[in-house]
């Protein structure tokens, strides 16, 4: 049964990045994350909640779940003016988000991603 | 030169000086990429030439023809070698490699089995799934755990350290005392466990041959191993209050 270990909605601002990156890696070491998949975690709730800064939306919702494994899901709200960001940053943001996790879904709307879910761990 | 011309000419020469130009054209991804693993421990300027080194040999491993951007492609390999680097750098006992690997593929394993059937997976058949041997499913399972020498050396977790309990400088009175004493402890043992110390210590067997000779499971010699060590450490431990 999936156990929800946080729920945070929070204005999509740059200075906030570092709290919600606290968060992170607190919520992961609840979850029994190692600190390597922690930092890894932290990493790509970042690349994360700048993929939806750069669609444009104005606050973010974080979710972070536990089914064994730690499940984080993110999405947007609110629209904004779009910081619009190089498409290249946005295919690394990505790619870096492939590269680290399993079980990546995105959901993609006109301004760009919408909601990103995610799953870290091997517990 | 656009980015395609730029990879197919240097595939069809070799040139070093077009390989060189393709890097420069992304050593901002390696940057940026680097930064983003920034504040655990290594210096910027490490990841950053470590990334750096992947962009080359990634540049040399891209295939235009696959219709992939060189940027899409380069990121999961240099994030790969990042992460190498951060597990060859932090553990305090550097695992081999292929040791390192194993743990994660052993555990994974062990995951899937238990979902899959509700039990607890035997090392045997952790092997099996693997295709590895018994003997390095152990090792695996075994390997990598740091313990403080400031940790009790009993299991009542009081008393002596480890450090307390570790010889130190060895002569010649002290080995016939240490005789005396593993002596002593040995008894305590039983025939079937004498018969594992002798294989294992004496006989310096790998766990498998040890099983093979004793007839057991090598699952079944590693936890008489370790309830035999915990039993001569508490006789030691007492002979040396005496």
């Amino acid at each position: 049964m999936m156990e929800t270990l946080m729920n945070l909605q929070f204005p999509l601002r740059r200075e906030l990045m570092t709290t919600v990156r606290l968060v992170t890696g607190g919520v992961c070491s609840l979850a029994g994350l190692d600190v390597d998949e922690s930092e890894d975690c932290k990493v790509c709730v970042t690349e994360s909640l700048l993929l939806l800064l750069h669609a444009g939306y104005s606050s973010a919702r974080v979710c972070f779940e536990r089914e064994g494994r730690l499940c984080v899901s993110l999405s947007g709200e609110g629209k904004a003016s779009s910081e619009k960001r190089p498409s290249e940053e946005e295919d690394i943001s990505v790619a870096l988000l492939q590269a680290l996790v399993d079980g990546l879904e995105m959901t993609r709307e006109e301004g760009g991603v919408s909601c990103i879910s995610f799953r870290f761990g091997s517990l | 030169m656009d980015e395609n011309e730029l990879f197919l000419k240097y595939k069809e020469t070799g040139d070093l000086a077009l390989r060189n130009q393709i890097a420069e054209r992304y050593l901002n991804v390696a940057a940026m990429i680097a930064k983003k693993f920034v504040g655990r421990g290594v210096e910027y300027d490490d990841l950053y030439q470590v990334a750096a080194l992947a962009l080359v040999k990634g540049i040399d491993r891209f295939d235009v023809s696959k219709g992939l951007k060189f940027s899409t492609f380069i990121t999961p390999t240099i994030t790969g070698e990042i992460k190498n680097y951060f597990r060859d750098r932090s553990r305090l006992i550097h695992l081999p490699r292929r040791v390192a690997e194993l743990r994660v593929n052993v555990k994974k394993a062990a995951d899937e089995i238990l979902s899959e059937t509700g039990k607890t997976p035997t090392a045997k058949e952790l092997a099996e799934r693997l295709n590895v041997s018994e003997e390095d499913v152990v090792c695996a399972l075994e390997a990598g755990s740091v313990v403080s020498l400031d940790r009790p050396a009993d299991s009542e977790e009081e008393g002596a350290s480890f450090y307390d309990v570790l010889p130190a400088e060895e002569d010649a009175y002290e080995k016939i005392e240490q005789r005396d004493a593993v002596q002593a402890a040995m008894k305590t043992l039983s025939g079937a466990e004498r018969q594992l110390v002798s294989y294992r210590f004496g006989q310096e067997l790998s766990q498998v041959e040890t099983a093979k000779r004793m007839n057991v499971s090598q699952m079944y010699v590693s936890r008489l191993e370790r309830k035999i060590l915990q039993k001569l450490r508490e006789s030691l431990k007492k002979s040396m209050a005496e």
